[in-house]
């Protein structure tokens, strides 16, 4: 048999590779501003559109699916000719996913600034995006796959494994957690309501950690880090044991992040107990690729590219103890809604994903481009000054968690609220916040120095977009061969392969998802609580297009320290109009659960325009431009309309005259202001918000009203 | 302490139990699956990544 000759695609490597860095510099640039906001209100830049609310979400959906998305592509892009001996399936598909991705990364930059967004965290962009995203993953896929078909090797190597799993489960999370109901070009409705949402989203949200920022990061670790100690990985039946136990887990742990809501009890348990067993086969990972290692740690002594591996892995291990940990009820009680959970994604993102990246960017760039790295010197200067901004980063903010987290549970000897205030809270914490921002800076200082190092490197080298390759044609299946482990068998066919996986995440997700979705006892509903009127639906979508719900949560926990400071815990049965759920993950200014009633339309209104007005040293922006913008009623015919196809119980026709009673609502509340000196026109956003935030958990109250 | 952990896990106690029988059954799968892998193919699969046909010669750009 002749061997045959091919050539491995670089060209698209190298594009992907550029995509990375660009988009990793503005995603880190985004998150250093908001950072900032947090602590200076005024480097929102005084308009709407560079807004903490909406300029957080693209911070993460640039830094998740731009920098760590396109850094994936390129790692799996070059891996999968490699460990296949083939070339990619179709230099088109190649093409067209490149450039597709880079098209919806840019919509993300356009659209989440303009406020057009779902408010489901990591899945916020609307659905027009949502199908773009679901094309040029099939795409993705298919071009994987051809790749896999026409392959030269028989067997395929455990990191293709990873990227097999995350394809399927990604297009299967991604397909759930964007049911919508468009209701215009760029707005829909989920089609959940409530508790159902908060499931379905997280999820979602807990499993793109997983199948996106985890799974393709373990097949490049699984691939890379081989090559660049030059020894095979510590334990290839380790590997296969940690790949099944990972994706049988992951899917399960969702849950934790909705400890102490009002999601079903078991529900909660189940994601607490599956979160505890992740740590077995996330060490597992870990200790595979730093084993990887033994005998060669003289290597890391000079190697700055493994050096990068090895701090990489070590937050990867720590971030996988600590989220275990953090799912613990009692731990969660604390850590849950503060700062603590900002510190543990970011040792995993800046740790590992970040990492990670820069070890590939760094190992593959000279390959590709037939030279050597421009500057030895600037890459240990990239990495020590990265692993200073991960510590600067990180310690202020486990600093702040805990002190926040403790503080809003403190009670004085005779058994009152000790700082009733939230915003004392936030104030302590503040030069905590100005640390994080330093330790920010640092990182993505040297991620510049690293653009500017891997540049110099192109320069001086000559890109071989077409590298010659030779390898052996694979022969047919002799029938008569020696009998084999089915494993083996599996690992030589794809399709089953991606079935398995599919059928290892399915376990999880229906057992956890389906009884909450289907059983309605487990969502005991309460006479009391009424569809939003109009102007307050209106008024919520505000609510969302501001992004309100990335500071404020709205479930109060059925803590002590709660209930006194917020008022009565949150019940299922509240929110089963909410589509979408608004619970938030992340408490920088106060929970609103309860805010209707608790202010009067003047304060909201003040405070709205200028939250210093009313509480001195607020960190919040102003959103003075809710006061000059006017409220497009011409949408709430369609909106009603939607919403009742939810099922949400407006009577039929309600939709023509609903612009009369939110006409006649705006009234109330201008006339309402007016009396306290302030003069506004009854069509201005601010009406519906002061409509919406008044109306909060006011349901329970009326209930409780009428009877007594 | 674990005590503590325990008893506040509550609501459908089959469900956990469920759960956790269906991971132990897939683990112990997997586990006898490993069992009976052959030393030849295991070796063959591991050195996979430093097999590439061509391009080796490449390895020697130590950073």
């Amino acid at each position: 048999m002749q061997p045959e000759n091919f050539y491995y695609d670089n060209k698209i490597v190298r594009n992907f590779g550029i995509a990375t860095v660009i988009w990793g510099i503005i995603g880190m640039t985004v998150g250093l501003i908001v950072a900032i906001q947090l602590y200076s209100p005024g480097m929102n830049m005084g308009n709407q559109y560079t807004t903490f609310g909406r300029i957080r979400p693209l911070h993460t959906n640039a830094v998740i699916f731009a920098f760590v998305g396109n850094a994936i592509f390129m790692g799996v892009y070059y891996s999968l000719q490699r460990l296949l001996k083939a070339r990619m399936f179709s230099d088109a598909l190649s093409q067209i996913h490149f450039w597709g991705w880079q098209l919806i990364i840019v919509s993300a930059v356009i659209t989440l600034p303009l406020g057009l967004t779902t408010s489901h965290e990591y899945a916020e962009l609307e659905w027009p995006i949502d199908i773009a995203i679901t094309l040029i993953w099939v795409v993705f896929g298919i071009n994987m796959f051809g790749t896999i078909f026409k392959r030269r090797e028989r067997h395929l190597y455990v990191a293709i494994w990873f990227y097999i799993a995350t394809f399927v489960t990604i297009a299967v999370l991604h397909i759930v957690n964007s049911f919508e109901l468009p209701v215009s070009a760029f707005k829909s409705y989920m089609v959940y309501a409530g508790v159902q949402d908060a499931l379905v989203q997280w999820w979602y949200g807990h499993n793109a950690v997983a199948f996106f920022l985890t799974t393709p990061y373990l097949g490049m670790m699984y691939y890379f880090l081989p090559k660049m100690a030059n020894r095979p990985i510590y334990s290839y039946k380790l590997s296969i044991l940690h790949f099944w136990a990972l994706i049988f887990i992951y899917i399960w742990a969702g849950p934790h992040h909705l400890l102490y809501t009002t999601l079903p009890g078991w529900a909660q348990s189940l994601g607490v107990a599956f979160s505890i067993m992740l740590l077995a086969p996330s060490w597992g990972g870990m200790i595979n690729g730093l084993l990887t290692l033994r005998g060669a740690w003289d290597k890391v002594r000079d190697d700055v590219i493994l050096k990068f591996m090895v701090v990489g892995l070590t937050a990867y291990g720590m971030a996988t103890f600590e989220g275990p940990m953090l799912s613990l009820k009692q731990v969660n009680a604390i850590g849950h809604f503060t700062d603590w959970i900002i510190a543990h994604v970011h040792v995993g993102a800046l740790g590992w994903n970040g990492f990670l990246t820069f070890a590939i960017l760094y190992w593959l760039i000279p390959r590709i481009y037939k030279t050597q790295l421009y500057s030895k010197k600037m890459a240990s200067f990239h990495f020590w000054i990265g692993t200073l901004g991960i510590l600067f980063y990180a310690i202020p903010m486990y600093w702040a968690g805990f002190t926040q987290g403790l503080m809003l549970k403190e009670f004085t000897p005779e058994g009152i609220l000790k700082y009733p205030a939230f915003l004392e809270t936030t104030m302590r914490i503040l030069p905590m916040h100005v640390m994080r921002s330093v330790g920010g800076g640092l990182y993505l200082l040297g991620v510049i120095v690293m653009a500017y190092n891997l540049c110099r490197t192109a320069l001086q080298g000559k890109l071989v977009a077409n590298e010659p390759a030779q390898a052996m044609p694979l022969p047919a299946l002799s029938t008569t061969g020696h009998e084999e482990t089915w494993h083996r068998v599996l690992e030589r066919r794809p399709i089953q392969m991606m079935i398995a996986a599919l059928l290892v995440i399915l376990v999880g997700t229906f057992i956890e998802l389906m009884p909450t979705l289907t059983i309605s006892s487990n969502i005991p509903t309460i006479a009391a609580v009424k569809p939003y009127t109009p102007l307050e639906l209106q008024g919520r979508d505000l609510y969302i297009r501001e992004g309100c719900s990335n500071c404020h949560s709205q479930t109060v926990r059925p803590f002590r320290s709660e209930t006194e400071r917020y008022g009565e815990y949150s019940k299922a049965g509240e929110f089963v109009y909410d589509h979408p759920f608004l619970w938030g993950s992340k408490r920088t200014g106060p929970d609103l659960a309860r805010e209707g009633g608790k202010y009067g339309n003047a304060w909201h209104y003040n405070h709205l325009m200028d939250p210093r007005l009313m509480s001195p040293g607020s960190i919040m922006p102003n959103y003075d431009w809710l006061l000059t913008q006017n409220l497009d009623t011409a949408t709430t015919a369609a909106k009603i309309k939607a919403m009742r196809t939810l099922g949400v119980p407006y009577p039929e026709g309600y939709e023509k005259i609903a612009n009369n009673d939110l006409s006649k609502q705006e009234k109330e509340i201008a006339d309402n202001l007016y009396n306290d000196h302030i003069k506004v026109k009854n069509n201005k956003e601010i009406v519906a918000l002061i409509a919406y935030l008044q109306r909060l958990g006011t349901d329970i109250k009326a209930s409780k009203t009428a009877a007594k | 302490m674990f005590k503590q952990f325990t008893e506040h896990i509550s609501g459908a106690q089959g469900y956990l139990l469920f759960s956790l029988g269906i991971f132990l059954v897939f683990f112990i799968v997997v586990a006898i699956l490993l069992f009976r892998l052959r030393k030849q193919h295991v070796d063959h699969m591991r050195n996979l990544p430093l097999k590439d046909s061509h391009g080796e010669s490449l390895n020697s750009y130590n950073l």
